[in-house]
């Protein structure tokens, strides 16, 4: 369900460069998606080291246990509660939340892709939405190499 | 929008301005909330036995409200109204406010207590999640294995086995449908289904739906045990229909084409006397199961042939019926087939008539 509000919308304001980053993010958690899917939710223990990010190897620990629903959403909402996060960091904390939610409900990579491009912004979301087929699409031929 | 984030978003609270020293003593908080979140489980008087030596001010008020009995809701306004009296502005006081009212509330909306200590570690940061982690898995080490299981008739352990083969499948059914369907689902199944889902879970995770199923056991009444299987199922099929599960021939939730075709020609082809005597025995589960392989005139010959009250008794068990895949609908109706060919033999039907049960009886050997 999309809610807005005021305080929100200032919070999650940031630079249209800086906005670029969500392309990685959306790309790696469509990464874990896909993984979990194939090897199951345990196999993503092995994804652990490589990620930097506290918050996304917190909620990919929690899927892993299981936890899911509103409580995952509800406790992963307090971590980036409890601390002042603005602009930037704020968006990207809410991509990685919601891109764990779809993570846990093991939807399909494309569908996790279409919850997550709209925090780029109406007006970009499309654009970002062919970039990223173009990316799929021309990874696709190397993994089948 | 996260809808948590929106909720709580007038909530946002830096608790970098608490100290580590108070942040380690508000951990110790939630670790005693914790145990006392897995004590209300086995003992109706923990809360108030907790509150009557409370001495933490937060902590006392919101075992109080809980003591009366109040649900998540009523339990979150009147502990709202209960803060006033200590607010002094303090981020620490503040801080322990919110991780109380957190894991009591999580108390009042009888949450596993694994889920409980998440929601309040939470409020303390990422460098806690790990501390969190050890604490959790030390209690699933002690924890005693239940081995208790309440079978409901209905077909979702045969369900559960077909998809554990391969694993993905199960895992892929558990996650969509949720913690709560799939241990409410899991209440009405027997130990074996259980002991299939666990390797899909961390020790902790799977302790707590474990603990979950158990305690669903003892809440939930039949009919709720029952509509949990029954969306459980749903699930399944609409994740077959989109394709998204790697069933084998075997265990797809459509039947043969084939096969479809030669138990309906077998059962056209039957008199009604040896159905009435055949259908009288048979188990309403069994033909409810074996019809969902068969064509519409199959079922109105079938039932064409029973009394009223035999009517009624199998559109109720197809009523109840789930959706079934093909192995076990295929597996249904080979066994009916088998009885209807030895009640035809005995009442020395037409050779073809025969022919046409036992194509349906070794169907596939």
């Amino acid at each position: 369900m999309i809610q807005w509000n005021a305080d929100l919308a200032r919070r999650l304001q940031c630079r249209e460069e800086e906005k670029k980053g969500l392309g990685p993010i959306i790309k790696r958690l469509m990464g874990l998606d896909r993984k979990a899917r194939g090897e199951g939710f345990l196999s993503l223990d092995s994804e652990l080291p490589s990620i930097d990010d506290p918050l996304l190897v917190i909620g990919v620990r929690l899927v892993m246990e299981g936890v899911s629903g509103e409580a995952l959403e509800e406790i992963l909402a307090t971590y980036l509660l409890v601390e002042e996060k603005t602009g930037w960091p704020f968006l990207k904390a809410c991509v990685t939340i919601e891109g764990i939610l779809a993570l846990s409900e093991s939807d399909d990579p494309a569908l996790m892709a279409r919850k997550l491009l709209p925090y780029f912004g109406a007006d970009k979301a499309l654009a970002a939405l062919e970039e990223l087929e173009k990316d799929e699409a021309a990874s696709q031929p190397e993994k089948e190499r | 929008m996260i809808e948590a984030i929106a909720e709580a978003a007038s909530c946002f609270f830096d608790a970098s301005k608490v100290s580590r020293q108070k942040k380690d003593a508000l951990f110790e908080l939630a670790a005693r909330i914790g145990v006392l979140a897995a004590d209300t489980r086995s003992s109706d008087k923990a809360i108030e036995k907790a509150a009557a030596i409370e001495r933490r001010k937060a902590l006392k008020a919101g075992l109080e409200i809980l003591a009366t009995g109040a649900d998540p809701e009523a339990f979150d306004r009147a502990f709202a109204q209960s803060k006033h009296r200590d607010a002094d502005g303090d981020p620490g006081s503040e801080l322990e406010w919110l991780l109380v009212r957190a894991g009591l509330r999580g108390i009042a909306d009888d949450e596993h207590y694994s889920i409980v200590m998440r929601r309040m570690t939470a409020f303390l940061g990422a460098e806690y999640y790990d501390k969190a982690e050890e604490w959790l898995s030390d209690r699933a080490k002690r924890r005693r294995a239940k081995g208790e299981s309440l079978v409901f008739p209905g077909e979702l352990p045969d369900v559960i086995r077909i998809l554990a083969m391969d694993k993905r499948n199960l895992e892929r059914v558990l996650r969509a449908a949720g913690h709560e369907i799939s241990a409410a689902a899991l209440a009405g199944c027997p130990q074996e289904s259980m002991d299939l889902v666990r390797p899909l879970y961390g020790k902790i995770g799977a302790a707590a739906l474990e603990d979950d199923a158990a305690r669903m056991r003892v809440r939930l009444s039949s009919d709720e045990i029952e509509q949990a299987q029954t969306a459980f199922l749903e699930v399944l099929r609409n994740l077959d229909e989109r394709g998204e599960l790697h069933l084998g021939p075997e265990d797809e939730l459509v039947a043969d084409p084939a096969y479809v075709a030669a138990i309906t020609k077998a059962i056209l082809s039957l008199d009604q006397t040896i159905i009435k005597g055949a259908f009288r025995q048979a188990e309403g589960a069994l033909v409810a199961t074996a019809m969902q392989g068969m064509e519409p005139e199959a079922h109105d010959h079938i039932l064409g042939a029973l009394s009223k009250k035999e009517t009624k008794r199998i559109l109720d068990a197809i009523d109840e019926a789930d959706p079934l895949p093909k192995r076990a609908v295929q597996g249904a109706g080979m066994r009916l087939a088998e009885r209807l060919f030895e009640a035809a033999a005995a009442a020395k039907a037409p050779k073809a008539v025969l022919e046409h049960l036992a194509a349906v009886r070794d169907w596939g050997s």
